[in-house]
């Protein structure tokens, strides 16, 4: 089954009217997302809008209450979690989620996909060495920094070379010039042909960086569109200012 | 960086993630390796009976240490029911060599391959559960294997055990219990310094991330419990056939876990080397106390676990590491 | 998450669970047919309720070891496996207090008035429990304190240590041979019913004390406190209930529900110091099959285990390891199937 609609190779995601309930709570509701291939977009919304559970659904870790979800068109609904990954999905945690007790090296040759173990360590190190952690690559990933810990976890993300590309929140807690240094590297990787989501919450980085933006609220999207227009959308503002 | 830099490789790299040792110190290492192999394998021409014995049961613990490590220490599902395994290879032994007439050795395979069928029947409901229920789950497992040992009568014997013909045994089942050891530290050395091992720590650290990037985790926790289930049958069956009488209760015995729990907290757990050095050490103390001061033996070794728990939880490796002595991480 | 199941899998592995538990209970049910078979209908009746009442009263007895246990699993998420050796210091107080504190001259007056024994235990009870309440706490505070809501390895080896320690001391000091309190023998016959005079009055006490437990919980204030920081220690510490407190009384009051059950098991039957290993996993079994920390399933899965094991005793012969096994696969079984008890526990995050 393909997805209907999708003309192949147009939407690298295609979410179709996912839902996910908490008891009461409809934390992710009729929400259908289409991301275009090979684009830096945002995923913005008040906190508790359903942004984390979203990427949970999309990742696996979460089984969805209705919708269907696909990627390049194959549909993604009900494979596990490494499966998922192991497709080309990669992604890193609002929370951190470091392997804390194994050294920074470690937590990213743990990730690697199968293949000669002399190749994983260069690629590693290089990406330890990108994200300035080279010299802790021996230390406990617990005790690094939060902000080391975090470019830690952006860089296990980008081990297995993903096509695409889920960040919650990846700025958040990483000081300016790490922050650069992150979003060079995301220009790159976009301009290496994949495709990267980001949750955000700094505006600054989501209007200077992303090229299509979606809007949750109450998990629902209320809007998506260039930077310039969700900033002037009256529904958006309304929903980070209005009903507080 | 440029993108070129991440695709071509700047220099020769090391075959494994370990740093390369220079030469001399790999050659030092496989040396004091060797020795200690040679000095194990010459032990009995040197000494008499009882020792031999003494030896060949620390040997015992080093086996069930080690392989408890591998489900526990690297991947982090604490069972408390490890002796289940044991206790199958034990009896497996004892029943093919006492109703059936096997050679003792020829059932060891069999011993193990039965623990690891055990591991694999439990495992498979059981690695679902999360912490305490896991380790009560074993417990209760072993329990049950305990109680059809003691009443299945037509194969066990039931309570009254069974007794396999005299022999002389105890140089054979010296080597073979060596060469079990060795067999066991080496798979544990395989392991940590493999991606697989560095995946089992990955789910140990946090299973939920592991799953999320790419480790297929319900898989590899069964392999890792099937891995940990075989040692401990076949030197079951090695040491049902030493002592040549096995009965349920001593068989089945939760102190025998506790024992190589202890051992491995003791040395260090989710190390290679720190069940080895636990086992060796612990066993060594519970033997001197035991014969020095009999009616302390088990209140001291009460006070110790006690102690090892709340003041060196991260054991002997852990000190080592901590003090920069030892390399960080899964791979020592 | 996981990986999906095909359904017959699931199918094999129910049908070898139930075999191990409903074994034990299948041979029950045979014997008791055979025996339904012979016996006239009148006196097969009478037995089957005094064998049912039987098992009632033990029940009662597992629900207040049980109740303990699942009242610091509830809290403290700790596995103390020790609590089968708090029982049997009860059990040794009792001893002490009967036997070398009490003068010989006044035996006799448990063994014959059935007052003055209610009431010997009563009185005991209030000295014995206080004691063993501040023993509880002491070992908490020294022992368990530092690792509460760490890896769940820690406190199962420091208890187990603790309970290696107490095993052997009372093997030094009392020796390993059975101890038994002479009391009220005879028994209160009802109808058809005999129940045991000692078993009464323990289920007795157990009901006295299960109540004040279940009211401690609902309307004190602390037992309310006690209730929020099992259901989440973070949320409760927020809104000011000082958690370390709640644990230090929570251990105090479970090693006194312990040793209730140890006094109680010591006027009914004899007792060494290695008796801790029988109700210990047995208690697992209960507080697995209430669900964690429900106090109302401790007491229906000690009764309902009570239950089970009398009619395996009554109607097998070989009856007592049959027990073991119906207790230990119906664990298993639960913890697979149902982890979350059959009334449902506090959920797990
Ligand atoms: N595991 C969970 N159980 C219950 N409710 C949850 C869970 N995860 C998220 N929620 C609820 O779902 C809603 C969306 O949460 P989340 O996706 O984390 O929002 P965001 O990431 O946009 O801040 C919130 O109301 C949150 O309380
Ligand atoms: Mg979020």
């Amino acid at each position: 089954m393909r997805a209907e609609g999708a003309v192949a190779g147009e939407f690298i995601l295609d979410i179709q009217a996912m839902t996910k309930r908490f008891g009461g709570v409809t934390a992710v509701n009729n929400c259908s997302i289409r991301v275009p291939r090979n684009i830096v977009a945002g995923l913005i919304g008040p906190n508790g809008s359903g942004k984390t559970t979203l990427f949970n659904l999309l990742t696996g870790l979460l089984r969805s209450d209705g919708g269907d979800y696909f990627y390049k068109g194959e549909p993604m609904v009900g494979l596990t979690p490494h499966e998922i990954f192991n497709r080309g999905i990669s992604r890193t945690f609002q929370i951190i989620r470091v392997f804390r007790e194994m050294t920074a090296l470690e937590n990213l040759v743990a990730v690697s996909r199968d293949g000669d173990l002399g190749g994983v360590r260069r690629r590693a190190l290089e990406l330890l060495d990108f994200v300035t952690l080279l010299r802790l690559k021996d230390e406990y990933a617990g005790n690094l920094s939060y902000g080391q810990q975090k470019l830690l976890e952006f860089v296990r993300a980008l081990m297995s070379d993903p096509e695409v590309l889920l960040l919650d929140e990846p700025a958040a807690g990483v000081n300016r010039t790490l922050l650069n240094t992150l979003l060079d590297r995301i220009r790159q990787l976009r301009g290496q042909g994949k495709s990267i989501l980001i949750v955000e919450h700094d505006m600054k980085v989501v209007m200077n960086h992303c090229e299509k933006i979606f809007v949750l609220d109450y998990g629902e999207l209320i809007a998506e569109g260039l930077p310039e227009e969700i900033q002037r959308n009256e529904q958006v503002i309304e929903a980070y200012f209005g009903h507080k | 960086m440029s993108k070129r830099a991440l695709e071509a490789p700047a220099a020769p790299a090391p075959a494994s993630l370990a740093e390369e040792l220079p030469a001399g110190k790999a050659a030092l290492q496989l040396a004091a390796i060797a020795l200690s192999l040679f000095s194990f394998v010459l032990w009995p021409g040197l000494v008499n009976v009882y020792q031999i014995s003494f030896v060949f049961f620390g040997l015992q613990y080093v086996v069930l240490a080690s392989s408890w490590n591998i489900i526990s220490g690297f991947t982090g599902y604490v069972s408390f029911g490890h002796v289940a395994f044991f206790g199958i290879g034990s009896y497996t032994t004892a029943i093919l060599v006492a109703k059936h007439g096997w050679p003792w050795y020829l059932t060891l395979p069999l011993a193990g391959l039965l623990a690891v069928v055990w591991a694999a029947f439990i495992g498979f409901p059981c690695l679902r559960l999360k912490g305490p229920y896991f380790a009560i789950s074993m417990m209760g497992l072993n329990e049950v294997l305990r109680v059809v040992a003691l009443s299945w009568e037509s194969l066990t014997g039931g309570g009254l055990g069974i007794t396999m013909p005299n022999a002389e045994n105890s140089v054979s089942t010296y080597y073979a219990g060596l060469a079990v050891a060795a067999l066991t530290v080496a798979m544990c050395y395989a392991i940590a310094h493999s991606r697989f091992g560095l995946r089992l720590a990955a789910i140990r650290e946090d299973e939920t991330a592991a799953e999320a990037m790419g480790v297929p985790t319900t898989r590899y926790k069964m392999y890792a419990f099937m891995l940990s289930a075989f040692w401990p049958g076949v030197i079951g069956g090695i040491v049902a056939y030493k002592l040549l009488y096995i009965e349920p209760d001593s068989t089945f015995f939760i102190a025998i876990t506790v024992n190589m729990i202890t051992m491995a907290m003791l040395g260090g757990k989710g190390t290679v080397l720190g069940p080895v050095i636990g086992a060796a050490i612990l066993y060594t103390a519970q033997e001197l106390v035991w014969w020095y001061i009999p009616w302390l033996h088990l209140i001291a070794y009460g006070a110790f676990i006690i102690l090892i728990v709340l003041f060196v939880p991260r054991g002997i490796m852990g000190y080592l590491i901590d003090r920069g002595w030892v390399a960080k991480g899964v791979i020592q | 998450m996981a990986e999906r199941t095909p359904g017959w899998v699931y199918a094999v592995y129910l049908a070898l669970a139930l075999a191990g538990a409903g074994l034990p209970l299948a041979l029950a049910w045979e014997g008791f047919v055979g025996w339904l078979a012979q016996a006239r209908s009148m006196t097969s009746l009478a037995v089957t309720l005094q064998v049912l009442a039987s098992g009632i009263l033990q029940g009662g007895l597992y629900a207040v070891i049980a109740m303990g246990l699942t009242m610091i699993f509830g809290v403290m998420r700790i596995i103390n496996v020790a609590h089968g050796e708090f029982l049997m210091v009860g059990a040794y107080m009792a001893f002490v207090f009967f036997m070398m504190l009490l003068p010989e001259e006044l035996h006799s007056l448990f063994t014959s008035n059935l007052g003055m024994a209610i009431l010997g235990v009563g009185v005991f009870l209030l000295i014995c429990l206080p004691l063993m309440f501040l023993f509880g706490m002491g070992v908490q505070r020294l022992l368990l304190n530092p690792v509460v809501g760490g890896p769940e390895l820690t406190p199962l080896l420091i208890t187990f240590g603790l309970s290696l320690i107490l095993i052997n001391t009372f093997i030094s000091v009392f020796s390993s041979d059975f101890r038994a309190i002479p009391y009220m023998s005879g028994a209160l016959v009802v109808g058809n019913l005999a129940l045991g005079y000692p078993q009464v009055i323990s289920v007795a006490v157990s009901a006295a004390v299960t109540g004040g437990v279940f009211g401690f919980l609902k309307f004190s204030r602390l037992g309310k406190a006690v209730r929020a920081t099992a259901q989440n220690a973070d949320v409760a510490m927020v809104c000011g209930v000082n958690v370390e407190r709640i644990y230090l009384y929570t251990f105090g009051f479970g090693t006194a529900l312990a040793a209730t059950g140890g006094v109680l098991i010591s006027i009914q039957l004899a007792f060494s110091p290695e008796i801790g290993g029988i109700y210990i996993l047995r208690s697992f079994a209960i507080i697995i099959l209430g669900g964690r920390g429900n106090y109302l399933g401790a007491l229906a899965g000690g009764i309902l285990l009570g239950v089970i094991e009398g009619f395996i005793s009554f109607f097998v012969s070989q009856g007592s390891q049959l027990q073991e096994l119906a207790a230990y696969t119906l664990l298993v079984f639960m913890l697979l199937v149902r982890p979350q008890g059959l009334l449902g526990g506090i959920a797990d995050e």
